[in-house]
């Protein structure tokens, strides 16, 4: 499988560029927010020494506990919704036909159009007053409900809407997965007299597992990451109950100018997101051995 | 293969194709022949000094604002000023700070009082008293550097006044006469009258406010005022004191018990947004808000607006808001000249009195009151008078740096939560005032 | 006799009950995906008065595209959309420039550290944008690049996914053929920018669409690095449209909002199947 390079330098330009970049743009950049977080910084002024001030300020204001719990509880609906949503779409789509070919497609189109043009979308559909979900309820004779404007439902609403654009991913996914399923092991266990549900539970389920992982650890990842949505329909509110992570750090960069605080949460997200990565990369390499790094024999 | 059945089916996905293709065709077919005709062209004619104005303003306002800008590009041809929209004050404002790290600040813009403490100290702001004809403006002291700051005259000047308010009271002029009321003048008398203009379905649930004003530390800073209170005496971060706590335990009354207040969601703008909303639909009887929104409420409004003085409780006080021209220090001589041509244009009386009219911000030079009130101006549009006459008891802001972090981070949350939470105002404030000493010490 | 109908996994549908059920799901979900779409457009083609009085009435009353025109008089659009795509462009290029060789080197040159230096690139998927921004913010205000194309493409420059898509797709090619081509003569850069690109055509052509629509729709980068409209991009000029204060002119906000989604839905329905094989192809 490996060729011996032409030139013993060879390797070495080949991946020159991509060092560069990685070094610049990454590696420099963690390194860089470990040092801004030990000092305080406005962006306007010189930076100032002050230990691990913001790190104690961060924990002892509560903010550190406040965006980690709305971040884990948005993740949460998220990861279980995607998931859940994601395999109930393909179980439903996995026919043949042009309607469900269409419907399939809508339901990822949602996947692939911008955030902000999401987020736009439902801004106006949730709007309290002219909305036309509340429009709807308001039809069947139901109060109008302030889907972002309570400080409770808010971050559903976002999680909401977080799910309607994602369920595509998983459902592609949970389809590819389902398609490996034999169609002879499916056949046989009907003859055998097993029923849809029994059928799913010990033959389509087992060997969808990897792909369930997968999908949980994406989705996952990809809450962790959420801004768009949280920036243009609530801007972290009402009462910063919309606070996720990644916005609380804009926040604290664009609009409190602390920069020092804002690279001393970045820090510890990183932290965060790198256990989740190491996660998802293992997930990753148990769908499909063949996509780990050569260092063992295969399972 | 794999992906074969979720592949449209050919005919259908060719119409979607077309249909989208036609639809980004036709979009920029028309944003051709129409970026020319309605977008401000980015080049500059030939040989003219160019700035960039770097405004917030949305709706009307811009509407205003882009064609003074127009006229002052016409009318002369030494400079040219481009306008670009940066979205709300806190979006444009956090754009503004970032671009000054950057050094990519534009030679013009306008920020929130505020603010202005703290980017003077941090010395990015441009000293403009040596600008030819400086001096010579004849901006109103309340709402100029002067009055607006403790000793703002004493410090170098590094702002002029561009769109300036103070909040008014707006009462529906038909609810009001239907119930045979008077704006209130005392907190007792607002209490009462929201009390009076509440009115609940048969299950108790309030169809109509009597009062509502975004939970905003604005109103609140004029609550403070009226009970007495200072934000800061000398270096020490009072927040009113005793009266900080009376402001905030009014609203907490008037929401919680009283039911008659509605506090409208959201934060920031959102806020403001409702509060007019909710009152050009006629599910709150009288409002607070800014100045600004005068001609706004007026054109829309399907009854009669009237506009009042904020009640008085010890005294009568009103903090000052709207934004001030500042010209970044970083920015090219060249570009500096442009900017303050422009500064001088939009304080000539015509323009001053073209902002102020068309939108309900205040005319902010002398010459411009006098020829407002000259042509009955006042005469014939009652309200625009009331927040001319409020000049009169507007308090001056401290001149402090960390004030907008003050704002921002400590005491509008603590505000929001007080009033949707319901924890007793004065441990609130006692919390904000510690954690205000002890993180901006 | 009529055949039962049978569902993909080769079982009958079962009773009539059930497959009733099964279509009003799928109208259902259909709907669920299908109405804020056609809601969108319904609301763009509204005029004020009708905004402000009926907004939920489900028909426009006519067809007025006034407020198409009045978002494209808000904006420079097509100035945003230009560097909208050019941005998008020249990272996808500039991501498969850089992958290139480095998805070659790893896949199929033998050396000390090939290991390591993958490992590195995979290390790189903990470190996101949201990460990266303040310190690469700081570092371009240095050198004077805030607010321009370089601030929006460079830090694209590597992907680990393009990376490891391409090293997957290396890893299908027989050594034999680059061997031939080294004893006909070609130098190791002909190898990998001439012999190696047609053969990973699939690959290629996933991964641009892939990076290309999502660096295309991208919001948080631009909006951290630029500072006015130079190189300011269509989603950032689209969520601008929603001016406060003022009365939020919600037919407008959804005129921009059709044509920010247009490009994206046309790319999607004109290469469905190779963003498929993208999405799939990253649990592979």
């Amino acid at each position: 499988m490996a060729l011996v390079p032409r030139r013993r330098t060879d390797p070495l330009w080949m991946l020159a560029p991509t060092a560069l970049l990685l070094a610049v743009f990454f590696f420099y950049p963690l390194l860089h927010a470990v040092h801004t977080s030990l000092h305080r910084w406005d962006l306007l002024t010189e930076p100032r020494f002050v230990g691990t001030a913001n790190y104690r300020s961060l924990w002892e204001s509560g903010d550190l506990l406040h965006w980690t719990t709305t971040t884990v509880l948005f993740s949460l609906v998220v990861v279980t919704g995607a998931t859940g949503l994601g395999l109930g779409l393909a179980l439903l789509l996995n026919r043949p036909g042009r309607l469900v070919g269409f419907v399939r497609s809508a339901v990822f189109s949602a996947y692939v159009v911008s955030w902000v043009s999401v987020a736009l979308l439902w801004l106006w559909v949730l709007d309290a007053d002219a909305g036309a979900l509340n429009g709807l309820l308001g039809f069947f004779g139901f109060e109008a409900v302030p889907w972002l404007g309570s400080p409770r439902l808010a971050l559903l609403a976002v999680a909401g809407v977080t799910l309607w654009k994602i369920a595509g991913y998983g459902m592609v996914l949970f389809l590819a997965g389902l398609q490996d399923v034999p169609p002879a092991l499916l056949e046989a266990a009907a003859l055998d007299g097993a029923g849809r549900l029994a059928r799913f539970w010990h033959i389509t389920w087992p060997l969808l597992r990897p792909t369930t992982l997968f999908v949980v650890t994406t989705s996952l990842i990809a809450s962790f990451q959420v801004f768009d949505v949280v920036r243009v329909m609530t801007q972290g509110g009402p009462v910063h109950a919309t606070t996720v992570f990644v916005y609380a750090i804009y926040e604290q960069v664009f609009v409190n100018l602390r920069v020092g605080r804002a690279s001393a949460a970045i820090v510890v997200f990183f932290v965060l997101l790198a256990a989740l990565t190491a996660l998802q990369l293992w997930a990753w390499t148990r769908r499909d051995p063949s996509a780990r790094a050569p260092r063992g024999s295969h399972p | 293969m794999r992906s074969d059945g979720l592949a449209l089916r050919a005919p259908r996905r060719a119409f979607l194709g077309a249909a989208a293709t036609l639809g980004a065709a036709a979009a920029l077919g028309s944003a051709a022949s129409l970026g020319a005709a309605g977008c401000h062209p980015r080049r500059a004619p030939r040989g003219r000094r160019e700035a960039s104005l770097w405004f917030t303003y949305g709706g009307r306002n811009r509407q205003v604002l882009e064609e003074l800008v127009g006229r002052f590009n016409a009318e002369q041809d030494r400079y040219w000023i481009h306008p670009i929209y940066q979205g709300d004050y806190y979006e444009g404002l956090a754009k503004l700070r970032t671009a000054l790290a950057a050094q990519v600040a534009p030679a013009l813009s306008h920020v929130v009082g505020e603010v202005i403490p703290y980017l003077a100290e941090a010395e990015v702001l441009e000293p403009l008293a040596g600008y030819p004809g400086a001096s010579e403006l004849d901006v109103l002291p309340a709402l100029g550097q002067a009055e607006t700051w403790q000793d703002g005259a004493g410090r170098p000047l590094v702002c002029l006044p561009f769109n300036r308010s103070t909040p008014i009271a707006y009462l529906n002029g038909a609810l009001f006469d239907e119930a045979k009321l008077q704006p209130p003048t005392t907190w007792e008398e607002l209490v009462s009258h929201a009390r009076d203009l509440t009115v609940r379905s048969a299950r108790g649930r309030v169809t109509r406010h009597g009062f509502g004003c975004p939970i905003d530390w604005w109103f609140w800073v004029a609550l403070v005022g009226q009970a007495g209170g200072e934000l800061m005496e000398g270096t020490r971060v009072t927040l009113g004191g005793d009266a900080g706590a009376e402001a905030l335990a009014l609203w907490q009354r008037m929401v919680r018990q009283d039911r008659s207040m509605k506090p409208p969601p959201g934060r920031d703008y959102n806020a403001w947004e409702q509060t007019n909303q909710d009152f050009l639909a006629g599910r709150t009887a009288m409002i607070w808000t800014s100045t600004a929104f005068l001609r706004y409420l007026e054109d829309n409004a399907p009854f009669p607006v009237r506009a009042a003085p904020l009640p008085a409780h010890r005294r009568a006080a009103v903090p000052t808001g709207g934004t001030h021209w500042i010209i970044p220090r970083s920015a090219p001589p060249a570009a500096k000249d442009a900017a303050w041509a422009f500064l001088k244009f939009m304080h000539e009386p015509a323009q001053v009195i073209a902002w102020a009219t068309r939108t309900g911000y205040l005319p902010v030079t002398a010459r411009a009151v006098e020829q407002l009130e000259g042509s009955g101006f006042y005469r014939r549009h009652p309200n625009d008078r009331v927040a001319l006459d409020q000049l009169a008891s507007v308090r001056p802001w401290p001149w402090a740096p960390e004030l907008f972090r003050i704002q921002r981070e400590i005491v509008q949350p603590s505000l929001e939560n007080a009033v949707l939470g319901g924890q007793p105002a004065a441990d609130v404030l006692t919390r904000a005032r510690a954690r205000a000493t002890r993180e901006l010490g | 006799m009529k055949r039962a109908p049978l569902a993909r996994d080769g079982a009958p549908l079962g009773p009539v009950w059930l497959r009733l059920g099964w279509g009003a799901l799928l109208v259902g979900v259909g709907l669920l995906w299908l109405l804020p779409y056609l809601w969108m457009v319904v609301t763009s083609l509204k005029t004020l008065p009708e905004i402000v009085r009926a907004p939920t009435a489900p028909l426009p009353s006519g067809l007025s595209f006034e407020a198409y025109a009045a978002a494209l008089e808000a904006m420079p659009f097509a100035h945003y959309l230009w560097n909208t795509t050019l941005m998008a462009l020249l990272i996808a290029a500039l991501q498969i420039a850089v992958a290139l060789p480095a998805a070659y080197c790893l896949a199929k040159l033998q050396f000390r550290f090939r290991t390591a230096a993958f490992l590195l690139v995979v290390a790189t998927l903990a470190v996101p944008a949201q990460v990266r921004f303040v310190p690469v913010f700081a570092l371009l205000a240095e050198v004077g690049l805030v607010n321009t194309m370089s601030a929006l493409v460079l830090p694209f420059g590597v992907s680990a996914f393009g990376t490891f898509l391409l090293r997957q797709a290396l890893l299908a090619v027989p050594d034999a053929l680059i061997e031939a081509a080294r004893l006909d003569g070609a130098s190791e850069i002909a190898i990998v920018y001439r012999l190696l690109p047609p053969l990973l055509l699939p690959a290629l052509t996933a991964f641009f669409l892939f990076s290309f629509t999502y660096h295309w729709n991208d919001y948080f980068w631009p909006l951290v690095m630029t500072t006015d409209d130079q190189v300011r991009t269509l989603p950032l000029g689209i969520a601008l449209l929603r001016e406060q204060g003022t009365g939020v002119r919600w037919h407008i906000v959804m005129a921009g909002n059709v044509l920010l989604s247009l490009p994206a839905l046309a790319v999607f329905a004109l290469a469905q199947r190779h963003l498929l094989r993208a999405v799939t192809t990253k649990a592979r």
